[in-house]
């Protein structure tokens, strides 16, 4: 990879870190386990390690943000993530600044252009 | 599927113990789920290359499980400018106070030029044991303030608390630094150095230009000074002569408006050879009797004094020096590094 790859690479992790939180709560207002939220989320075009995604609904869950139960579904028990009502507001809050944040990047691209 | 025991097995040696069976059964449940979707759509199970590479592609069990874990920092990115201000403090001072200390040891005990070898040698560990030190108070107080943060609040998270007026007024330098010597003040300078090479000049014939009185006390007293004194006098003529040699030639260029820190530096560090002379002169004997003979056993106590007290004042002028010259040399290179970074950006 070269240094200017890496500088992309880098910088992309960055700005879509921020993203995906807001993206997995979004989604979560639907209850999911892991997989199908991945792939949920995948077929809105916005692509998750496996590594990212499950560690990523932990931390959500520990911060009060989700809540979760172990159900058994197709004779597997599997972990069910659904928005808490903290996570509701917190959601509501952090998408009206990713909006205010696109339009004022969105805005500025417009201007220079 | 074996392989997936083998890798969740793997993953799970890595999850802190406590959680690592809900980590793991969740993982499972999600990669199982995953792995009957790929088998279901290419109509077979996987084969053992295609698995490995499946798991290959979730990443090294050690990675994947240090997602799960908190982030950890020894010192975290909140704490770490105050940890290096500190850090850079804690040197600086305990190079000075270990360098006074030594040398006033290597006066007062045995002094050699292997005592202050010693001296210098030990300055790594010393060094180290300093950072060591810092480092461990920093790392614990990390440590307190992740684990009980409501406890043990971060230092920094106090500095909230800061106002602009409480910043300590611009340095002088700061704002004087960059403004060039005049011309008046480099022929200034050169006058001055010519007149105190003249009385440099003056002095081992007319010694009351050096001591005052002193010099009638010194010449009807039982001590003179050693001829050891005369190589460190001409030598230090010889430093006067090529200040102002350097001098007189920035004049004739018309140089004399720009730094002049390498001229001083290379000052300071010959400087240090007549200090060096005087510190190794054989058996300290600086000053001695005009008639050893007749005076020994009256005036040999005082002159031990004289010496003793001679080698102690010049063991703590060459380390004040050496300190000094260190810190000169440090802040030429900061300045160049600082103009070398600036020009590149």
């Amino acid at each position: 990879m070269t240094l200017t790859e890496n500088l992309f690479e880098n910088l992309r992790l960055e700005l879509r870190r921020g993203c995906l939180t807001l993206a997995v709560l979004a989604q979560l207002r639907q209850e999911h386990y892991g997989y199908t939220l991945r792939k949920a989320l995948a077929k809105r075009g916005l692509e998750i390690d496996e590594s990212t995604l499950y560690p990523l609904l932990r931390r959500l869950e520990a911060q009060g943000l989700l809540t979760s139960e172990w159900r058994e579904e197709d004779k597997r028990n599997k972990r069910f993530y659904r928005l808490s009502s903290d996570g509701q507001a917190i959601f509501a809050q952090l998408f009206e600044e990713w909006q205010a944040i696109n339009a004022a990047i969105h805005l500025t691209i417009d201007n220079i252009q | 599927m074996e392989l997936l025991d083998r890798y969740l097995q793997a993953v799970k040696k890595h999850l802190p113990w406590e959680r690592q069976d809900d980590i793991v059964a969740e993982l499972r449940a999600n990669l199982e789920a995953q792995l009957e979707d790929k088998e279901a759509e290419l109509g077979r199970p996987l084969t053992a290359g295609e698995a490995e590479e499946w798991l290959k592609q979730i990443g090294p069990p050690i990675q994947v499980a240090a997602r799960y874990m908190p982030q950890q920092y020894l010192i975290g990115p909140a704490l770490f400018p105050t940890y290096w201000f500190v850090l850079r403090l804690a040197v600086f001072w305990v190079t000075v106070a270990y360098s006074i200390g030594v040398a006033v040891q290597i006066a007062v005990r045995t002094p050699s030029l292997t005592a202050a070898l010693e001296g210098v040698l030990r300055v790594p560990e010393v060094l180290l044991t300093t950072a060591a030190s810092v480092t461990l108070i920093f790392a614990v107080i990390e440590f307190l303030a992740t684990r009980y943060p409501g406890r043990w609040p971060l230092p920094v998270a106090r500095s909230a608390d800061w106002t602009p007026s409480t910043l300590p007024p611009v340095d002088k330098e700061a704002v004087s630094g960059q403004k060039p010597r005049s011309y008046a003040h480099a022929v200034a300078e050169a006058i001055f150095g010519f007149l105190a090479l003249v009385w440099l000049l003056l002095v081992p014939d007319h010694p009351y230009l050096l001591m005052g009185p002193g010099a009638a006390y010194m010449q009807g007293s039982p001590f003179q000074l050693a001829p050891v004194w005369v190589p460190i006098y001409w030598w230090v003529v010889g430093l006067n002569v090529l200040q102002l040699g350097w001098r007189a030639v920035d004049l004739l260029r018309g140089s004399w408006r720009g730094p002049r820190s390498a001229q001083r530096n290379t000052v300071q560090a010959l400087g240090l050879i007549p200090l060096l002379l005087l510190l190794n002169v054989r058996d300290h004997a600086w000053v001695v009797l005009s008639h050893p003979a007749m005076d020994q056993a009256r005036y040999g106590a005082a002159l031990d004094g004289i010496n003793k007290g001679i080698y102690l004042g010049a063991s703590i002028l060459c380390a004040l020096a050496v300190l000094q010259l260190v810190w000169e040399i440090g802040r030429m290179g900061l300045n160049v590094y600082r103009k070398r970074a600036a020009a590149m950006r």
